[in-house]
């Protein structure tokens, strides 16, 4: 199941820095996002699954290619100024930043002794526990969240309102 | 459980992997595509990337609730960013009429 929704990510995101088309790269991008809502079923956390179909792949994907269309930038422009010493080194700088980090990661022994004797998990994450925790601990945070959400909403419509 | 098995099988090493690919292609599509909108989505997966990794530790030590409300607030800016970042967008679209970032490298017309 891991390596399944491991590979759906994984495709998904490669799909979508190789596609040409927006849309299309907008689609593989909700792949992504609906394996990743698998990773997290597999973490025994449904309410994060639950929240990344609706928030990314409902919400900001809608946001997103509904933006695409409004625009009508569906192909990429041709280049200004072709820049292949740029693109090589980012492409260098970016594998070798991969590269190091697994390497890291799978050479880590700390990880590997927490991956055996992790500590048991007492269930799958209900939404009554979390809702819990964030009531009774993060009250304001919450709170805050609100009033960032209203704050970007208002902001928004005032960015794009031609003459407010 | 050695490092390959680990992977396969879906222990706390092979998540922190996928999370690490992810944001590996999440950089290369920003630095590589020239439209704002893929350059935005490459943002994106580098959030979500991060999101893998938090929930696999607090999986991997116990399963705290906190980390899932620390999730929540991640999505909440997440979700503040996608509106600002569209609605800016679409006013660079306005005036320049274009989408592409080399084009706008000065923001003064």
């Amino acid at each position: 199941m891991f390596i399944t929704f491991a590979f759906v990510t994984l495709l998904g995101a490669l799909g979508m820095l190789l596609q040409k088309n927006v849309i299309v790269a907008g689609l593989c991008m909700v792949a992504t996002f609906f394996g990743v809502a698998g990773l997290f079923l597999l973490l025994a956390n449904p309410v994060a699954a639950a929240l990344q179909i609706i928030v990314y792949s409902g919400a900001i994907m809608v946001l997103v290619l509904f933006v695409i269309m409004m625009l009508n930038s569906h192909e990429e422009e041709a280049a200004q100024t072709a820049r292949p010493v740029q693109r090589w080194v980012s492409v260098a700088l970016v594998a070798a930043l991969a590269f190091g980090a697994v390497k890291l990661v799978l050479t880590s022994a700390g990880l590997r002794a927490m991956a055996v004797s992790g500590e048991p998990m007492p269930g799958a994450m209900t939404l009554q526990k979390v809702g819990t925790t964030l009531f009774a601990e993060h009250l304001l945070g919450f709170e805050v969240a609100g009033i960032l959400l209203l704050a970007a909403m208002v902001g928004a419509v005032a960015l794009t309102k031609r003459d407010l | 459980m050695t490092g390959m098995d680990a992977i396969l099988s879906g222990g706390l090493q092979g998540y922190l992997v996928v999370a690490l690919l992810l944001f590996a292609i999440g950089l290369a599509t920003v630095l590589l595509r020239r439209t704002l909108l893929m350059q935005f989505m490459g943002v994106e997966l580098m959030l979500n990337a991060a999101n893998v990794a938090l929930l696999a530790f607090a999986r991997f030590r116990g399963g705290d609730a906190q980390a899932t409300v620390f999730y929540l607030f991640i999505i909440a800016v997440a979700a503040c960013e996608a509106a600002i970042g569209l609605a800016l967008v679409i006013g660079l679209y306005r005036h320049r009429g274009t989408t592409d970032s080399d084009r706008a490298a000065g923001l003064k017309q």
